[in-house]
């Protein structure tokens, strides 16, 4: 039986004109390629990205880690970043729910806030339910794997529109890796706090994903990614992630991917 | 030991002036009028049929056997399960509602009466009781449950302690679900010393997730169905 | 506000070497597959217990707004249970610590004159630790649950609370019951194990004079106390000894009797995948004139041990509707790979994460809130819909307060606070909430990307180190504009 996990099911506006990409603090720093890909995945869809320059860091690390105060500092100059009343595309799922949920909690209801949170969309979420893409796959026949990040699947759903949106490619086979739903230890802070169960976690969420004999795996966030591809790198395997933003990029352009790391 | 009987109470007494304080001042002033309402699940209705192939299959997956029968032959087929487990007892409660059954099982059966207090009787109860027969309030099917309602005639320990639990359940008892049960029965106001659900015989998965049965309950658990 | 918490309960201890025991417990080969199996075993039995999305649904929605109604009304429904459970001549203790409760469970095994005591699974009487204090003052306390014999044999704690042998395989209880049971027969055939088992218990439900167990629900409005179980021993020990006592915590209160059955239900299924339990035993009362057996005298010990400061914050409240299914641990992709004994508490996996900082502190608990990675699964299976992510967010976050004597909301307030994690996070947010310092420290770290080290702690252990990018996105961009402005200016 599948979970039935309302959370992330809403009312879906039409396609814009303009959105705005959050492109979250890991891209920024350390896979900036992945924001262009995405960018380069909306404009051709027609639409126009703002990128606010103002932006840094959904709060996420500090909220995870009880500073409370801290994070809702830096979350509110974040709400301040996005002014204009059009969507809030986020490179991430995990911070893309942190944006959509919990900012309510941690700011206070009030119509701004919650005009706010009502934009914020994940990036393959704003693909499948208000796009409504349809990638023409241009690349060779391969088979990848999906790892969706807990957050992202249990906030946003993205386990869902991600399976839609890979399913969509004619020459690629997804394949479902062992314990698909389970968690890949990263967690933040945890990874660095509690390292030794984090690395328990990543151990079998690498092994599994190796079983596959997937030629990469594709994930909507970098957090994970960072993870599994650091322990698949450490291990000397040839598997990589990439964000879904560049693969799918690739595939429609004819590329072939790279994964990140 | 140092407490004194007269200690306990006090400690007790203090303990519940102390946490009845701290709950009151969190809930004063609440109004019980605004809790939003608590919508049960709208479950189909279900035929006699289906109810009764609900009730069995839920026992069966559970281990119980279930033997369709009728009052004028349960005797016989207690007597013939009786034999095949090689057992030659039979406990069953001082209540003359079965005492036609009873009467007419078969005469080699050593029957035991259970008038007894099991104060002084304990280890005749486990040791020389090795099957028992008890009566049953009603049912339940969604679950596959059989409701025992003990009583001074047939004593909660009948249907425990022995490692045969013969049961007779009527199936115009049978209940949809709990919920129904309960409703129907108006059982708020009164439920007796003790009321067991029983679905099955005893059973444990505690070593390496392995189902086993008999584990403290009886071990087998034989249900006569009448009235089908 | 005042906080009442143990001296020092025995788990205080265990619970603050949190990071040994998991250091200990990780590298065990053997029980990271007992768990592993066993995990895999029980998620897939819940899965198949539901059939309906829309039932799972509508059920824990239900018993969520059940469980919030009776907090709502729990000094009320305490008192009208006290009541009715006298009426029916049942007793009724209080305890605030456990301490107490175990002064008053000896206390009435001595007017007694018990010696002898056989226990159906209770977590409370292992949270109150209570076969330690009475085998202090010499009376013996038989677990007679087949996993907590076990537990009790090799000297261990439960370390699941629904299968409390579930760390140990079939080989590893042969072996048990081989080095403790007179004249067992080798073996691992389960069923033969069960057995041999079952020949030792019933004897001590035999002679056992007094009996103890839990409580699963206790009914305010017919004073009526509900054991859910499959072996019997349960039943046994409320039915055979002369005394029974029944421990359980002040949340285990429910209003209705109807209040029973979806809460009952959602216990089994998310548990065990069971319809239903074998035996659902419902005790009104203690034996009545003319009965021929049940125990003469039946008592109630009601159990605080720190829930009522759960209890005073609406949202640490949510603790409290805990029906102890075990869900939460079972799909814990922590639990599954530390087990239950690296938690040091009575009450491991998240359940354990939430609960035991009322009970310990947050001085022994400090790492439990943070061992997580706040996946979610344990609050997507939750029966009751505790949402235990948030929960341990907000004890993250008392656990970093600044420390006080006087606590605004739980002992042990700024336990883990430590002052350069504060000073980072302070500086972290300066940056992060100023454009231009962020854009600086940007600057800063992909100009000397060069530095970044290649050991990063226990990151690099298993994992090579992440290498910031040579430009970022926000450079990226920018530079794209300007060269569109460019050949824009260009064209045009
Ligand atoms: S917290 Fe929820 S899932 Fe965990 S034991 Fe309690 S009721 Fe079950």
């Amino acid at each position: 039986m599948q979970q039935l996990n309302t959370q992330h099911l809403r009312d879906y506006p039409k396609k814009p004109k303009q959105v705005y990409l959050f492109g979250t603090c890991i891209v920024d720093s350390f896979f900036p390629d992945t924001g262009m890909d995405a960018i380069e995945l909306l404009e051709r869809e027609g639409i126009e990205v703002i990128y606010p320059q103002g932006q840094s860091c959904c709060g996420q690390p500090a909220y995870n880690s009880g500073y409370k105060d801290e994070a809702k500092a830096v979350a509110l100059s974040q709400v301040k970043q996005f002014p204009l009343d059009i969507p809030v595309v986020v490179v991430s799922g995990s911070c893309g729910g942190m944006m959509r949920h919990h900012y309510l909690d941690l700011l206070g209801d009030d119509p701004e806030i919650n005009n706010f949170c009502q934009r914020v969309f994940e990036l393959t979420e704003f693909l499948v339910h208000v796009l409504h893409l349809k990638p023409v796959d241009q690349g060779p026949k391969e088979k990848v794997a999906l790892h969706t990040s807990c957050a992202a699947r249990r906030e946003m759903g993205v386990h869902l529109t991600g399976n839609k949106l890979i399913s969509q490619l004619a020459n690629v086979e997804l394949v479902i890796h062992d314990y698909e739903s389970e968690c890949c230890g990263f967690g933040g802070t945890f990874a660095v706090k509690h390292a030794d169960i984090s690395a328990a976690m990543v151990a079998d969420k690498s092994k599994h994903l190796v079983a596959t004999d997937a030629v990469r795996y594709v994930s909507a966030d970098h957090g994970c990614m960072m993870n599994i591809n650091g322990a698949l790198d450490y291990q000397k395997q040839s598997l990589r992630g990439e964000h879904i933003a560049s693969y799918l990029l690739n595939r429609i352009k004819g590329n072939s991917s790279k994964g990140s790391l | 030991m140092t407490n004194t009987k007269a200690d306990i109470k006090a400690v007790s007494k203090t303990a519940r002036g102390n946490i009845l304080a701290k709950l009151k001042a969190e809930v004063s002033g609440a109004d019980y009028d605004k809790l939003p309402e608590e919508v049960p699940f709208n479950y189909p209705e279900f035929s006699r049929e289906e109810n009764l192939a609900q009730f069995i299959s839920e026992l069966e997956k559970n281990h119980a056997q279930v033997i369709k029968t009728t009052k004028a032959n349960m005797a016989s087929v207690i007597s013939e399960q009786l034999k095949a487990l090689n057992i030659t007892k039979l406990l069953y409660g001082e209540n003359d509602e079965h005492s036609e059954v009873i009467a007419a099982l078969d005469s080699k059966i050593d029957l035991q009466t259970y008038d007894f207090s099991i104060d002084n009787n304990k280890e005749r109860l486990f040791n020389e009781c090795p099957a028992a027969l008890s009566s049953s309030r009603c049912s339940i099917a969604a679950t596959g449950s059989i409701v025992l309602w003990p009583d001074e005639n047939e004593p909660r320990s009948l249907s425990l302690v022995p490692p045969v639990h013969f049961v007779i359940v009527d199936a115009n008892e049978l209940y949809a679900d709990f919920t129904s049960l309960i409703k129907a029965q108006q059982w708020q106001d009164k439920l007796p010393t003790n009321v067991v659900l029983v679905s099955g015989p005893s059973k444990t998965a505690d070593i390496q997730q392995t189902l086993a049965y008999g584990a403290h309950g009886p071990k087998a658990l034989i249900v006569l169905l009448i009235n089908i | 506000m005042k906080h009442i918490i143990e001296e020092e309960s025995k788990y205080a201890a265990s619970a603050k070497a949190f990071r040994a025991n998991v250091a200990r417990d990780l590298g065990n080969e053997e029980l990271r597959s007992n768990f592993r199996g066993a995990m895999d075993y029980l998620m897939d039995k819940r899965k198949s217990a539901f059939s309906s999305e829309d039932e799972l649904e509508v059920l824990r929605e239900q018993c969520k707004l059940i469980k919030q109604r009776c907090l709502a009304k729990l000094p009320h429904l305490l008192e009208q249970l006290e009541g009715n459970l006298e009426r029916n001549g049942i007793k009724v203790h209080w305890a605030e610590t456990i301490t107490e409760a175990n002064e008053i469970i000896a206390q009435l095994i001595a007017d007694k004159k018990g010696s002898s005591v056989v226990k159906g699974k209770s977590m409370v009487s292992e949270e109150t630790a209570l076969n330690d204090y009475l085998e202090e003052r010499n009376v013996e306390c038989l677990e007679s649950d087949m996993g907590e014999y076990i537990v009790q044999l090799a000297k261990e704690h439960p370390s699941h609370i629904i299968m409390p042998a579930i760390h140990q395989n079939k080989k590893q209880v042969a072996k048990l019951f081989a080095d403790n049971i007179e004249g067992f027969e080798y073996s691992t055939d389960v069923d033969t194990l069960i057995q041999q088992g079952r020949e030792v218990l019933r004897n001590k439900f035999c002679q056992a004079d007094v009996g103890i167990s839990g409580v699963n629900f206790a009914v305010a409005e017919t004073g009526t106390l509900c054991l859910v179980e499959n072996e019997g021993n349960g039943r046994m020990c409320t039915t055979i000894p002369d005394l029974h006592i029944a421990i359980t915590g002040i949340e285990k209160v429910v209003e209705h009797l109807s209040d029973v059955p979806p809460l009952l239900s959602l216990l089994t299924r998310s548990a065990t995948g069971q319809a239903i339990s074998t035996y659902f035993n419902m005790i009104s009362s203690a034996r009545k004139p003319g009965e021929k057996d049940g125990p003469q005298e039946v008592h109630l010990v009601l159990l605080d041990n720190g829930r009522s400061q759960a209890f005073a914050d609406e949202e640490l409240k949510q603790t409290l509707q805990c029906i102890r299914c075990g869900a939460c641990m079972n799909h814990c992709p922590v639990y599954t790979r530390i087990g239950g004994h690296a938690y040091g508490t009575v009450y491991p996996g998240p359940i354990g994460k939430m609960v035991s900082p009322h009970m310990l502190g947050l001085e022994a608990t400090t790492n439990l809130p943070t061992a997580s990675t706040l996946c979610g699964a344990c609050g997507e299976v939750c029966p009751v819909k505790i949402p235990i992510p948030k929960i341990l967010l907000r004890l993250r976050q008392e656990s970093v307060k600044p420390k006080s004597q006087q606590p605004e909301v739980m002992k042990g307030q700024g336990a883990g606070r430590s002052s350069v994690e504060a000073l980072i996070w302070k500086v972290w947010a300066q940056v992060h909430k100023s454009p231009t310092m962020y854009a600086l420290s940007m600057w800063g770290l992909t100009r000397f990307r060069f530095l970044m080290p290649k050991k990063l702690g226990g990151w690099t252990s298993v994992r090579t180190a992440p290498k910031p990018a040579a430009t970022t996105l926000h450079q990226r961009v920018k530079a794209k504009q300007e060269k569109a402005k460019q050949s824009q200016q260009e064209r045009g």
